[in-house]
């Protein structure tokens, strides 16, 4: 009994608050009409069919000479009928006036209605009119708008108003313009639920609203109000085929003209770009004329050598940064080189050069016998042997400066006052001066390594740099020539070039023998990085 | 071969004779327009013809039948009542303008005249193809007095004509059941 009444009194405030709704919806669609024919009819009352079978009229009144209701007389006469009555109710209105009703539930169509209004007997009001001319119909329901697929397009689709008999005699009109915009375009459509807006931006935001009027042939009336605008965006455009290709051709041409200007400035360009290095071949032409008979000389020289160690000739010619030398040699024992004592300006100058922090590295004599005797093709293995049977002593040797490496031969007999140990073999027979810059320890851990690595493809190799500063070269035989190569290229940077070590050079004496690969000493210009000492 | 060709002619003969012979069905006719350009040529008369003076010299009453359409009666008509009232209002306004055609002088007149009637004569043809009896060309009304009534001047003769057509006439074409079964 309970759940039955509570059921009822939902049912009841479902209802009441859906009649209140179309209540509250009926009152504000009235007055919008009201509002509509103010202003679109001149004449008294004003008159609209909202169906087919209803007639409302309404005449306004200043609230100074307005009545009651009861005051007020509507009567009606169709063609060819009896008078009839209707009966008359007022509602406020704004700015002081008021609003009188009377509205008719069955009408007659396509014949003459006279209407008459009196107040207090006194006619006010007096008008003949058809109603099927007279429609305001509801504005349509359910605007939506689709897309076409198809740029610059919309569908819009609506819900014509549910008039039996009268709907092919609808017309429509469609308002639509960008969002935000007030301007914009109207187009009307007869007997159609649907028109598709054409012309339309690509990637836009449309407001779209329509209205509904009768056609007028056979029935008319007055523009409805408009609908609640939609909006929708517009399909986004795709590149005009027209426009790419004119960007292209446009393109093209112009790339083409960059070319031809770029072609025809090319010598500027690069000149600007690569700009041509000086080289200074003209400047020292003795110097590297002389340079390169000496490369090609000791080429000569390293070429009897089997291999796998070789000095690098950059030292001339080499633009690059300074590196390490990275060589050793494998000196060809057979030709045996002519022994000869230092002349003692020579061992003076060695020993001045001792003195100071540039070292020689000798290699003792019995391992240039050893050397010596020993067939080309198996000395590099021979050698170490030797060297480790008989480790030839290092002395201190005077360095070159930084970047300089030295690979000499020394003739003399030595003790050897350091153990062999500190000898490397890849350093055997050559044995190469570095200047500074790297400890020794460093360099003999590199060294070994190598050492190490190559030991067992039985070559010497070596590609690492090493130093020995504080190293002395074991003192070799005559056999052995102690060459100086400065690997700084062509910067000029290198210690025999230098205003220092020209001094240097100049205290002691450069002397230069011939030997075996018949470097002429007077081809060898001041200043030379090329030193022999025999 | 011979033969052959001989039976098609025969059977190409009988086929033809048998076309000529058979009446053959009438499309019917629902397009709305057909009837809006009747309803807009007899607007255009009544506007031509209200200023004419002494009623372009037209004289006497003319019967013409109720225009008066209530929905709400409507629905409980059928067709057939329906398409009698349009029947009998069509020849009572044939019979009219034959009458006023008679008494003007003008021959612009006598043309506007002549159109309209034209159209009445069309608007037969229309309710035939589908399929409602034309009883324009009966002598008498189907219909009683009640349904009719009198007028005397051209005016309101043809305002009346074209209320007709606008109301009745065009109800009972949109509601035809030809038509109701083409749209479906």
């Amino acid at each position: 009994m309970t759940n039955n009444n509570l059921n009822k009194l939902l049912a009841f405030c479902v209802l009441f608050c859906t009649q209140k709704t179309s209540i509250v919806h009926g009152a504000q669609a009235l007055e919008t009409k009201v509002s509509l024919l103010l202003h679109a009819e001149p004449e008294n009352p004003k008159c609209f069919a909202e169906g087919m079978s209803d007639l409302t009229c309404f005449w306004e009144e200043d609230e100074e000479r307005a009545g009651s209701a009861d005051q007020y007389s509507f009567i009606y006469t169709y063609q060819n009928e009896n008078s009839s009555e209707c009966s008359v109710t007022a509602l406020p209105a704004a700015g002081g006036k008021r609003l009188y009703f009377c509205r008719l539930s069955q009408t007659q169509l396509f014949v003459p209605l006279d209407i008459r209004v009196f107040r207090d007997d006194l006619l006010i009001h007096n008008r003949s009119l058809f109603i099927e001319v007279v429609f305001l119909l509801d504005p349509p329901a359910n605007l939506t708008l689709t897309s076409t697929g198809t740029q610059g397009q919309l569908k819009a689709s609506w819900l014509p108003p549910s008039l039996k008999y009268m709907g092919d005699s609808m017309m429509y009109e469609v308002s639509y313009a960008m969002a935000g915009s007030h301007i914009g375009k109207v187009e009307e459509v007869q007997a159609s639920s649907e028109l598709i807006l054409r012309g339309l931006q690509s990637g836009t935001k449309y407001k779209v609203r329509i209205r509904v009027k009768l056609d007028g042939i056979s029935y008319s009336g007055y523009w409805s109000a408009w609908t609640d605008p939609v909006l929708m965006e517009t399909m986004p455009g795709d590149l005009d085929p027209l426009i790419v290709s004119l960007s292209l051709i446009i393109s093209l041409v112009l790339t083409l003209l960059s070319l031809l200007v770029l072609m025809s400035h090319r010598r500027f360009l690069l000149k600007k770009i690569w700009p041509i290095i000086p080289t200074p071949e003209s400047k020292f032409q003795v110097l590297f004329f002389v340079s390169l008979e000496y490369e090609t000389r000791y080429e000569e020289w390293l070429g009897h050598s089997t291999g796998g160690l070789w000095l690098r000739p950059t030292y001339f010619y080499s633009e690059e940064f300074p590196a390490p030398l990275e060589v050793l040699s494998e000196v060809s024992l057979g030709p045996v080189l002519p022994s000869s004592a230092l002349p003692p300006k020579a061992s003076e100058a060695l020993g001045e050069e001792e003195d100071e922090d540039k070292k020689l590295k000798r290699v003792d004599p019995a391992l240039m016998e050893g050397w010596r005797e020993t067939p080309q093709e198996h000395w590099p293995m021979d050698q170490l042997r030797a060297i480790h049977r008989h480790p030839a002593p290092w002395t201190q040797s005077s360095l070159l400066e930084s970047h300089d490496a030295y690979v000499t031969l020394n003739a003399q007999n030595h003790s050897v006052e350091e153990p062999l140990d500190d000898i490397l073999e890849e350093t055997l027979p050559l044995q190469v001066l570095f200047a500074s810059g790297r400890t020794s320890s460093e360099s003999r851990s590199d060294l070994s390594s190598n050492v190490q690595q190559s030991s067992g493809s039985g070559r010497l190799s070596s590609q690492s740099s090493f130093e020995y500063p504080n190293h002395t070269w074991p003192s070799k035989g005559p056999g052995y020539t102690y060459m100086a190569v400065a690997d700084s290229g062509v910067s000029m940077d290198y210690s025999p070039m230098s205003s220092n070590k020209i001094d240097d050079i100049g205290k002691g004496v450069i002397y230069t023998n011939e030997y075996k690969n018949e470097i002429p000493a007077h081809r060898r210009p001041i200043g030379s990085p090329i030193h022999f000492a025999f | 071969m011979s033969s052959i060709s001989g039976l098609v002619a025969v059977l190409l003969t009988v086929l033809q004779w048998a076309g000529r012979g058979l009446p053959s069905p009438v499309r019917p006719i629902c397009d709305p327009r057909v009837l809006d350009r009747f309803i807009m040529e007899a607007r255009d008369t009544e506007n031509a013809l209200r200023g004419c003076k002494a009623g372009c010299g037209v004289t006497g009453t003319f019967v013409v039948p109720l225009t008066n359409v209530d929905f709400v009666v409507l629905e409980t008509k059928d067709t057939e009542e329906q398409a009698l009232e349009v029947q009998s209002g069509l020849f009572l306004f044939g019979q009219a303008l034959g009458a006023v055609r008679e008494s003007v002088s003008r021959a612009a007149v006598k043309s506007l005249i002549d159109n309209n009637k034209s159209n009445i004569h069309s608007l037969g043809q229309v309710l035939r193809s589908l399929h409602i009896k034309d009883l324009s060309l009966s002598p008498a009304p189907a219909v009683g007095d009640s349904a009719t009534r009198k007028v005397s001047s051209l005016s309101e003769l043809l305002r009346v004509h074209t209320n007709f057509l606008r109301g009745k006439v065009r109800l009972l074409l949109t509601n035809a059941p030809a038509c109701q079964q083409n749209s479906t």
